[in-house]
């Protein structure tokens, strides 16, 4: 997917690199053990990893498309699908509220059992939900982006969200 | 990504009652239990089918109408409509007339054909006329004024067509067994299994591997001039194929049409798999194995009639044939049918609801697991079945798929109560947590 909007193409690498993130989180706690025992520090690496793509994903990423891009897909007629992924957002920052407290305590050995399991099935939905919203910014936003945008508004905006 | 993106964004608004195309697949998956258990009982006939009346041929257009055409209809009515930005048909008894009759004549037809009951036969085919000529004014407004979607577009005109001539031919047959003339009986069998197969079930799968295929994978819609390609081939050889048939044409053009129509399913598959390796999803689990399969199955059935058509294999042909053929029909829709029951079970929950419910959360994945083993078991014992010519693996092989069948049953029951449970929960105000 090539995109000539230096916007888009920001976003578009964002989303690779956490469909990679989520992909490897998504293998390693499929096979995690249930319950209480040792975890893999690789496993609790990619946890934390995990939780501190998704705080900047919320506060930067989301926060950045609500602001600036998605009024202007309203605007030009595409309310729907801008509605679409505002409560796509809404509801992973949802499971992430559920989450983010649970990966600071695995990060700090002070989960346990019960506390993995409930990690395991909030961040295993949590990739769901992340892999299905990119999915339609894949397919929906960037491509409408390119049209949106002109050269101006596209380099002040890559500028403010590289800045921010 | 055009396709993709209209797909997306607008589905929401453009759903029909989720009883509507829940009732097409349910149905379907009820007639694919019946069409195993009725190959049980017909098992000896398998090896060495040679056409005519009795529980094979029921077994055959069970599978046919009651689990791919049907199938076919519930997807189609539902997944057009928001791929081409329209709104719906108002109200629903377009909807249930077409289900009514199209099940109805499922039961006549295949009653009549398992019972030797030529006037049963008879009714049954005049329901699934009727049934099938309502599916199409409702395809043909879907298709009408659809914008962009060219590719897409013209597969779904020529499945229609297609349908006319699957309709037009099926008739004839079925007269012929109540005594009424019409077509030549060779040549409305080889316009019946052509337009059926590859024309109508043939055509829309490809139309829609499309929309969900790049979809599914996250990847760049395939090139519109292979894609056009493709199809123009395929149209071709359908052409052909039918022009063989009535004799219009010499017999040899048939092998040219079937060689046609093998590359047009090869550069179509080309495509597939392109879009899958190149999507930045990769790993789409069994239900892309199942569609995969599918599609080898498809083009393996395509080397078999060459091979029959220049006299290479002359006794297994017809049942090795028939069974890649509908084998790999029915194993590609199936993979696709385990993705798209929780994802539109899924869009339809999500309504009202700040935290929709995830398609997964909608899936029973034992259920759905232990019909991916038995189903490969199933059509690879028939398979091995038709080259031993073995009754006995007929019948454990259709036992096999039977449980499968059970299996898949359940996941798609499980969804349905899932979905209606979300569904009926009250939904929770903007803001408010659950």
């Amino acid at each position: 997917m090539n995109f000539s909007r230096q916007t888009s193409h920001t976003l578009h690498e964002e989303h690779r690199a956490n469909l990679d993130l989520l992909g490897r989180a998504e293998q390693a706690l499929a096979r995690a053990p249930r319950g209480d025992g040792p975890r893999e520090p690789d496993l609790i690496k990619l946890v934390v990893a995990l939780a501190r793509s998704l705080e900047q994903d919320i506060d930067r990423h989301f926060g950045f498309e609500e602001k600036e891009l998605f009024p202007r897909m309203s605007e030009a007629g595409d309310g729907e699908i801008a509605m679409l992924l505002t409560e796509e957002h809404d509801a992973i920052r949802d499971v992430a509220q559920e989450l983010l407290p649970l990966t600071r305590a695995a990060a700090a050995g002070t989960l346990d059992g019960a506390g993995w399991d409930a990690l395991k099935r909030g961040a295993l939905e949590l990739v769901e939900r992340q892999v299905a919203h990119i999915q339609k910014e894949e397919m929906a936003l960037l491509p409408l982006l390119e049209d949106l945008l002109d050269d101006e508004t596209d380099r002040q905006l890559a500028f403010d969200y590289a800045a921010g | 990504m055009a396709i993709a993106s209209t797909f997306l964004g607008g589905a929401k608004g453009r759903l029909l009652a989720a009883s509507i195309p829940f009732r097409f697949f349910g149905t379907a998956l009820l007639f694919h239990a019946l069409a195993w258990a009725t190959l049980l009982w017909a098992a000896p006939a398998l090896p060495d089918f040679r056409g005519g009346l009795g529980p094979l041929l029921a077994a055959v257009h069970l599978l046919t109408l009651g689990v791919l055409v049907m199938t076919a209809i519930g997807a189609s009515l539902q997944l057009l409509p928001v791929a081409t930005r329209q709104a719906v048909a108002p109200g629903r008894w377009p909807y249930d007339a077409v289900w009514g009759l199209f099940s109805a004549g499922v039961l006549a037809l295949t009653g009549g054909m398992a019972l030797v009951m030529p006037a049963l036969l008879l009714a049954g085919a005049l329901l699934l006329a009727l049934a099938l000529l309502g599916y199409l004014a409702l395809l043909a407004r879907n298709l009408h004024g659809a914008k962009g979607m060219g590719v897409v577009l013209v597969h779904g005109w020529a499945a229609a067509l297609s349908l006319l001539v699957l309709l037009g031919s099926g008739l004839s047959l079925a007269g012929a067994y109540a005594g009424v003339s019409g077509l030549p009986r060779p040549g409305a069998l080889g316009l019946h299994v052509t337009s059926a197969a590859y024309g109508f079930m043939g055509l829309l799968v490809m139309g829609f591997g499309y929309i969900l295929v790049p979809m599914f994978a996250l990847a760049d819609n395939p090139s519109p001039r292979w894609s056009r390609l493709s199809v123009g081939l395929a149209l071709a050889a359908l052409g052909l194929a039918l022009l063989s048939a009535l004799a219009w044409l010499p017999a040899a053009s048939l092998g040219v049409g079937i060689g046609l129509g093998a590359l047009a399913l090869g550069i179509h598959v080309a495509l597939m798999l392109q879009a899958l390796r190149t999507g930045m999803r990769r790993n789409l689990g069994a239900s892309f194995v199942l569609v995969r399969i599918g599609w080898a199955a498809l083009l393996a059935s395509l080397a078999v009639a060459l091979a029959r058509e220049s006299g290479a294999l002359p006794v297994l042909g017809a049942s090795l044939f028939g069974l890649l053929l509908l084998g790999g029909l029915l194993t590609l829709l199936l993979g696709v049918l385990s993705r798209i029951v929780p994802f539109l079970a899924s869009m339809h929950a999500a309504a009202g609801a700040r935290r929709a419910p995830t398609p997964s959360s909608l899936t029973a994945q034992r259920p759905l697991d232990i019909h991916f083993y038995c189903h490969l078991a199933a059509m690879s014992g028939l398979l091995l079945a038709v080259l031993v010519q073995s009754a006995w693996l007929v019948r454990a092989s259709a036992l096999v798929g039977l449980a499968g069948a059970v299996a898949f049953g359940v996941f798609f029951v499980i969804a349905w109560r899932r979905m209606a449970q979300v569904a009926s929960a009250p939904a929770l105000p903007s803001g408010a947590k659950a």
